[in-house]
């Protein structure tokens, strides 16, 4: 079911037609709308290309698309399990930089998390300075 | 050769926690040996001995996370699970993208340490299982003569022998002959097989 979404978002940019445009990739942060994804979509603000996929489905399209830069798990997807979205984007694309936002001192599901594919586990508060870092490593 | 039993090694300098996980791991019916520091195992540990590791993040001389430093420099694929009674998320983020197996707070359930010891186990000999299968793909090419190797490379990247042969310059002929030695050293059925072999051998991106 993600196929079309996917091919789509490969069509553009990845042709070889002579020139070489520099893509400018994107910051994909999924969560539902909580207090969390919106302070994580503030502290991102400096980024300009951050998008915010209202679906799941359309979260791990663009997780899987070749113009992902890297993405930021900011808070539950629905009744989704963090784990298994993440394992899910993980398996599409395997250098993906994938961050998760969890609560400070749960550190089980820190652990859990990165067993599943998470590059970083950040913990929010305090630190969103760490999570600009993460994420600006990430795209250069 | 692989009927080494396998050992759970408990790293930690508490001397109550290496007896009650000692006794924990022997309750369960494994095998447990234990060290009080990091450098006390490091001295002693043999790399063919199969089992994983149950180290404490916090102890005097070298930490839990040093040993681990030392351990992948050394090349040791022995999975590692450690254990804290003060982790917090960077710590454990920081074991983890080390590459160790489990990182679990301090107190836990007996069953929850257990589950994952037996996880480890299992992981290892995975690991030991491919490593040994790719060592023993790696000693069939060390058998082949240059040029069955040249034929290996060109028939594995899809050419047919017609195009081999014109790539090396020699008969058709000759190409199968080599092909036919190249399959019966590498101990291969078909070409799918090899290419499963090189690509088994092949440096991992």
């Amino acid at each position: 079911m993600l196929r079309p979404e996917m091919a789509g978002s490969n069509d553009n940019g990845a042709g070889g037609n002579g020139r070489e445009i520099q893509r400018v990739r994107t910051i994909i942060v999924a969560g539902q709308s909580s207090d969390r994804t919106r302070e994580v979509l503030r502290a991102l603000s400096g980024f300009t290309n951050v998008v915010w996929p209202t679906s799941l489905e359309s979260a791990l399209a663009q997780a899987g698309s070749q113009d992902a830069g890297c993405l930021v798990i900011a808070d539950d997807l629905r009744e989704e399990p963090i784990d298994e979205f993440l394992q899910e984007a993980r398996e599409l694309q395997r250098n993906l930089p994938i961050f998760v936002i969890t609560d400070p001192d749960d550190v089980a599901e820190a652990v859990s998390a990165m067993r599943h594919g998470a590059t970083a586990v950040i913990e929010i508060p305090p630190s969103y300075a760490a999570l600009c870092e993460e994420v600006s490593r990430a795209m250069q | 050769m692989k009927d080494l039993p396998q050992t759970v090694f408990v790293v930690d300098d508490d001397d109550a926690v290496r007896d009650s996980l000692r006794m924990l791991l022997k309750s369960a019916g494994v095998h447990a040996e234990t060290c009080a520091s990091a450098q006390e195992f490091l001295s002693s540990y043999d790399a063919s001995q199969p089992g994983c590791l149950v180290l404490d993040v916090r102890m005097p001389g070298m930490s839990g996370l040093e040993m681990q430093h030392e351990l992948n420099l050394r090349g040791v694929t022995m999975p590692v699970i450690f254990i804290t009674g003060h982790g917090d998320i960077p710590m454990a983020v920081e074991a983890m993208q080390h590459g160790a197996f489990d990182f679990l707070q301090k107190p836990f359930r007996d069953q929850e340490l257990l589950d994952r010891v037996q996880r480890a186990l299992v992981r290892d000999s995975e690991n030991r299982a491919r490593l040994r299968h790719t060592d023993r793909i790696r000693e069939r090419l060390a058998s082949l003569s240059p040029r069955e190797r040249e034929v290996l490379d060109l028939v594995t990247q899809g050419k047919a022998n017609k195009m081999v042969a014109g790539d090396l310059g020699v008969s058709q002929r000759t190409v199968e002959i080599h092909r036919a030695h190249v399959m019966q050293k590498m101990e291969a059925g078909s070409l799918a097989e090899l290419v499963r072999m090189m690509m088994a051998v092949a440096p991992s991106p």
